[in-house]
């Protein structure tokens, strides 16, 4: 490529023209190059076509999933609105109305803040080792679970991951590269765990050596993302839903 | 130099359209296993987001009738305090459910995987040896034994479950699959189980209302 280059130097008319159709037929080589790298890992059409159901089936249950937990906010809010109007009509009620507020805030309906300790994780370097099978550098769902496990051992008053209160019944879960908790939210990294508590024991669980001891030995080896940092002022937001029972029959 | 360039320019113009496929197939370039996890758990979580909305309306209907008569339905509101009680494990719960034996020593995450996974599979209350476990409540390793919330609990293990016994097994024997090579495990469905053990409130020392 360079000595045509060189021999064309000086004559400039033919130069342009060589020039325009050597680029094209470059562009057209690189075209047909990355084309073919690009369909390469690319599955079969009728997977894709299965793919692209799925992944349409996955956004209107995601639309309906945000449409129903915007509507069970606004009946809280109403409910809430002829609760405290109750509350003025009869003792009984101001007294019921007044121990469901505090029991609001033990559940994790309504948004806390104080000092505490924010935790962030993120995916480490893929050594692109065949060999190595351990998938160390990803965060797992349940890297979550042992996080926020250990922050409650430590003295957590409330816990949001992502912006996702912990609530009594939190679960994590998984698909595929995302992170599932209440009512099916996906969550990506990077993670940020927010707990509320007295900070100086917060930090010295997640510090103690004994403890996350494998997370910190992959935050060495694949360069796994994990940090902490005390303050004064955090926030965690309230549930974004509401609780039913539909087994659990209360005895008292 | 300028085919240099329109060979990057090839390339590049490629390259960019197929990563904006891949963003636009996000949850496509999963494998369906994952995806199909996913719907499973929207269709649940859903269902669970409906039945909260019925509820809501139902109580809202109450308090509004009441309030058209000139009074108050002070059981409604009694009601909601008696289900967010229960949630919080502040008060005896019964109902159909299963009871997990394991037989030997475990580790404090393989609870937590099992409490997870039938919290998952939508179990509502828990109790281990008789100490009621909500999702706050901490497990933990001490030697062959396990703390919950700070009392001392060792082998035999029974785990309690109130929820669906059909969701629950399924959820159970996922998480005992690998626990069954070591310590004998067995999982019974119950169609009432008694948990009777209680959780006080914490008081909150640090965190304030608002946000």
């Amino acid at each position: 490529m360079r000595s045509a280059l060189i021999r064309l130097h000086g004559t400039v008319p033919p130069r342009v023209s060589l020039l325009a159709s050597v680029s094209l037929a470059t562009f057209l080589v690189a075209l047909l190059a990355a084309t073919q790298f690009r369909s390469q890992p690319l599955p079969p059409s009728n997977r894709f076509a299965r793919n692209q159901a799925l992944t349409q089936s996955v956004n209107e249950l995601e639309a309906q999933n945000r449409r129903l937990k915007s509507q069970v906010q606004s009946l809280q809010a109403s409910v809430k609105t002829l609760e405290d109007d109750s509350a003025q009509r009869s003792s009984s009620a101001q007294q019921a109305n007044a121990l469901l507020d505090t029991q609001k805030t033990v559940v994790g309906l309504l948004g806390l803040h104080g000092p505490g300790i924010t935790i962030t994780l993120h995916d480490g370097n893929d050594p692109n080792d065949p060999s190595d099978h351990s998938l160390g550098w990803v965060v797992h769902y349940q890297d979550l679970q042992d996080i926020v496990n250990l922050l409650w051992a430590s003295g957590a008053e409330a816990i949001s991951v992502n912006q996702q209160r912990v609530v009594p019944t939190t679960s994590f879960f998984y698909a595929g590269v995302n992170v599932l908790v209440n009512n099916a939210t996906r969550l990506s990294g990077p993670y940020t765990i927010t707990a509320l508590g007295d900070p100086p024991s917060l930090e010295s669980g997640v510090k103690d050596p004994d403890q996350l001891s494998e997370l910190k030995s992959r935050s060495r080896i694949y360069g796994l993302g994990l940090a902490w940092q005390r303050s004064n002022s955090l926030r965690v937001p309230g549930y974004d839903a509401s609780f039913v029972l539909r087994y659990a029959q209360p005895a008292g | 130099m300028v085919s240099l360039i329109a060979l990057l320019l090839g390339f590049l113009l490629v390259v960019q359209l197929r990563s904006q496929a891949l963003v636009a197939q996000n949850l496509a370039s999963q494998d369906n296993t994952s995806v199909a996890l996913l719907i499973n758990d929207l269709n649940r979580a859903n269902t669970q987001l409906l039945e909260q909305s019925v509820t809501l309306e139902q109580r809202e209907a109450a308090l509004r009738q009441a309030l058209a008569t000139g009074g108050a339905d002070a059981k409604a509101i009694e009601k909601e305090l008696t289900v967010f009680k229960a949630v919080a494990g502040e008060l005896p719960v019964h109902g159909s459910g299963l009871e997990i034996r394991i037989e030997g020593p475990v580790q404090d995450f393989e609870v937590q995987d099992a409490l997870n996974n039938l919290r998952n599979a939508g179990g509502e209350a828990f109790a281990l040896n008789g100490y009621r476990i909500v999702s706050g409540t901490p497990i933990m390793s001490r030697g062959d034994r396990l703390m919950v919330a700070g009392h001392v609990v060792a082998a035999p293990y029974v785990l309690q479950a109130i929820g669906d016994p059909e969701q629950l097994q399924m959820a159970a024997d996922l998480s005992t699959s690998s626990l069954q090579t070591r310590v004998q495990v067995s999982v019974v469905r119950k169609t009432d189980l008694a948990i009777t053990s209680v959780l006080e409130p914490r008081p909150l020392v640090y965190a304030q209302l608002g946000s």
